[in-house]
């Protein structure tokens, strides 16, 4: 049965300028790859990893395919560039379902983005239930169902949901294994496939930026104060006394 | 807006949203609606309508007896195509967010997450403002196409505040929709972890904030002992908490707590924005690290430059023999 582990990059937004700048694989997604693989050697099936993103991303991707996956999709196309979650999300769901999945597995969140969004909608584009922040992972050996630990804000759940799902990983899933030399050779032979919008049979308004429900208005850098404070050395026989001084002058001793 | 309970008890994210909302209902010249999913809820009424919502609807029935997210996106997202709302509010937390996002794919709108900020701007359109690439950055992001428009809202930042005059609440009850047929997903088992001993970082007065200049957590013993002498809360930044000396419910700044202590004494902490961001609103920031060009001395009051773990111990003798002296 083929499994899906699928990395997401998020696309530029705004003004950022992605050309020559290096993507990284965003560290969610690498528990998420290594999940995959840990499910595929209890299991058997296969690996397929999908990002979106400009070119650079390849270099992630093949990060992924020197861990172990069978198969790699890039979703470039000068259409899906500046696409809120929103348009990531159906681009990424159009495209699972296109190649067909029983599991797919997400990093909780992109480490730009930070939303923890696009799993879940995805999860919902493509109708079936999700479990996200995953701890920890047993699936059914019949390959039908799943038990999950959720992470909570008071500790966590246990969570059982029927296959096929989607799961968003936390960092406490897995310790991702490093690609070796051989692996890295034998990755060198798998394609990293390009995808375009034509690929997936998605109209020019459906995704990228024209796709895009969310807009930003602008951006600014957070207005932080400026302490215009009183900076001593260690040595300075001051250094403490000013403290305790601070400290009585505010009523806290 | 939807609340979040746990076991009939209201999160405090309820009221920082009541606040929210209000104020956004009011400036669009809109009612605001409050949803709440669980079963035996109706004592959660009184307090509610302290928060002046147009109109509470609780959700109940044998479906909402646990949080499903998919339960309740189907069972919200019926009473959204009734209702038309142009906004509806969300906590930003693990189960609001799996909420929020599920619904707003049904819906087909869009979802601004994890703001800091909610408001009407100057040309009456609904704002959402949140920290972007990696926290480097505020955004500020409308919708303008589709409605609603979703978005969730980080606890606690915004205050809670009761409304000053009390609408005439109107009390709905809706069934709450079951999980579609073909999935089957149930919570097992929930388990609450004992929190760690950290003080309440929301309310005491002085913070001590741990960063990596610590040097080893075992230095903690240290920041601990002169953190129950000012009676202060501890909190770290992002690295000493992916580092595991301190858990995630301690940390400070853009993707942990926000602040607004009296004094924020940041212990080899080297100041980066992210962190920053979540003690911008602190009276006095003091700071010790060894490094002179650390950026928190750009922000602090007073700051030392120096090994923390030689300085320490001095610090904590002499608030010591303050203390005892007062006594």
């Amino acid at each position: 049965m083929p499994d899906v582990a699928e990395i997401r990059i998020d696309e530029v937004k705004h003004t950022l300028i992605r050309a020559g700048v290096p993507s990284i694989l965003n560290p969610f997604d690498e528990f998420a790859v290594e999940e995959a693989l840990k499910i595929r050697e209890q299991l058997s099936g296969d690996v397929t990893v999908i990002s979106m993103g400009p070119m650079q991303a390849k270099d992630a991707l093949f990060k992924c395919l020197a861990m172990g996956a069978d198969r790699a999709i890039l979703l470039s196309d000068p259409k899906f560039a500046g696409a809120d979650t929103w348009a990531t999300s159906k681009t990424l769901a159009m495209t699972i379902k296109k190649i067909g999945f029983d599991l797919v597995i997400c990093g909780m969140k992109a480490v730009d983005g930070e939303t923890c969004q696009v799993g879940p909608e995805i999860a919902e584009l493509l109708g079936v239930p999700h479990v996200s922040y995953v701890k920890r992972l047993e699936i059914g050996q019949d390959g039908k169902s799943l038990v999950a630990e959720r992470m909570t804000e008071q500790g966590h759940q246990l969570v059982r949901s029927s296959i096929p799902c989607l799961l968003t990983a936390t960092k406490a899933l897995n310790v991702p294994r490093m690609p070796t030399l051989i692996s890295q050779m034998a990755a060198k032979k798998k394609p990293i496939e390009i995808f375009t919008a034509e690929s997936i049979g998605a109209q020019k308004d459906e995704v990228g930026l024209p796709g895009s429900l969310t807009h930003v208005l602008k951006v600014y850098t957070p207005n932080l104060r400026t302490g215009e404070g009183r900076i001593v050395e260690e040595s300075d026989k001051d250094a403490v006394p000013g403290l305790l001084e601070l400290m009585k002058k505010g009523g806290l001793i | 807006m939807v609340g979040e309970q746990k076991d009939g008890q209201l999160a405090a994210v309820t009221m920082e949203l009541l606040t929210a909302g209000r104020a956004i209902a009011s400036s669009l010249n809109q009612q605001l609606t409050l949803l709440l999913i669980g079963n035996q809820l109706d004592h959660l009424i009184g307090t509610l309508e302290e928060y002046g919502p147009n109109r509470i609807v609780l959700i109940s029935g044998e479906e909402a007896r646990e949080f499903i997210p998919e339960v309740y996106s189907e069972s919200i997202a019926v009473l959204a195509v009734k209702a038309s709302p142009s906004v509806m509010l969300f906590p930003a937390t693990y189960d609001g967010r799996d909420v929020a996002a599920r619904l707003a794919a049904k819906l087909g709108v869009g979802l601004a997450a994890d703001c800091t900020e909610l408001r009407v701007d100057e040309e009456d359109r609904f704002v959402q403002v949140r920290p972007a690439f990696g926290g480097n950055l505020m955004a500020v992001i409308q919708q303008p196409i589709t409605k609603p428009q979703l978005a969730t809202l980080r606890p606690h930042i915004v205050k809670p505040e009761k409304a000053s005059l009390k609408n005439g609440c109107i009390i709905e009850q809706a069934k709450a929709v079951g999980l579609p047929k073909s999935y089957d997903k149930a919570i097992l088992k929930t388990v609450r972890e004992v929190a760690e001993e950290s003080g309440n970082l929301d309310e005491a007065e002085v913070v001590i904030g741990v960063g990596r200049g610590l040097g080893n957590p075992g230095n903690l013993k240290m920041v601990n002992r002169l953190a129950v002498l000012l009676k202060a809360a501890v909190g770290g930044s992002r690295g000493v908490v992916d580092a595991g000396w301190l858990p995630h419910s301690q940390q400070i700044g853009l993707t942990g707590r926000v602040i607004s202590p009296k004094m924020y004494l940041a212990l080899g902490v080297s100041g980066a924005v992210q962190h920053l961001v979540g003690v911008r609103t602190a009276k006095e920031i003091v700071a010790i690290n060894i490094d002179p060009e650390a950026p928190i001395f750009k922000v602090a009051t007073y700051g030392i430059v120096g090994d923390l773990a030689s300085l320490l111990p001095g610090i904590i003798s002499s608030v010591e023999s303050s203390v005892t002296e007062k006594a």
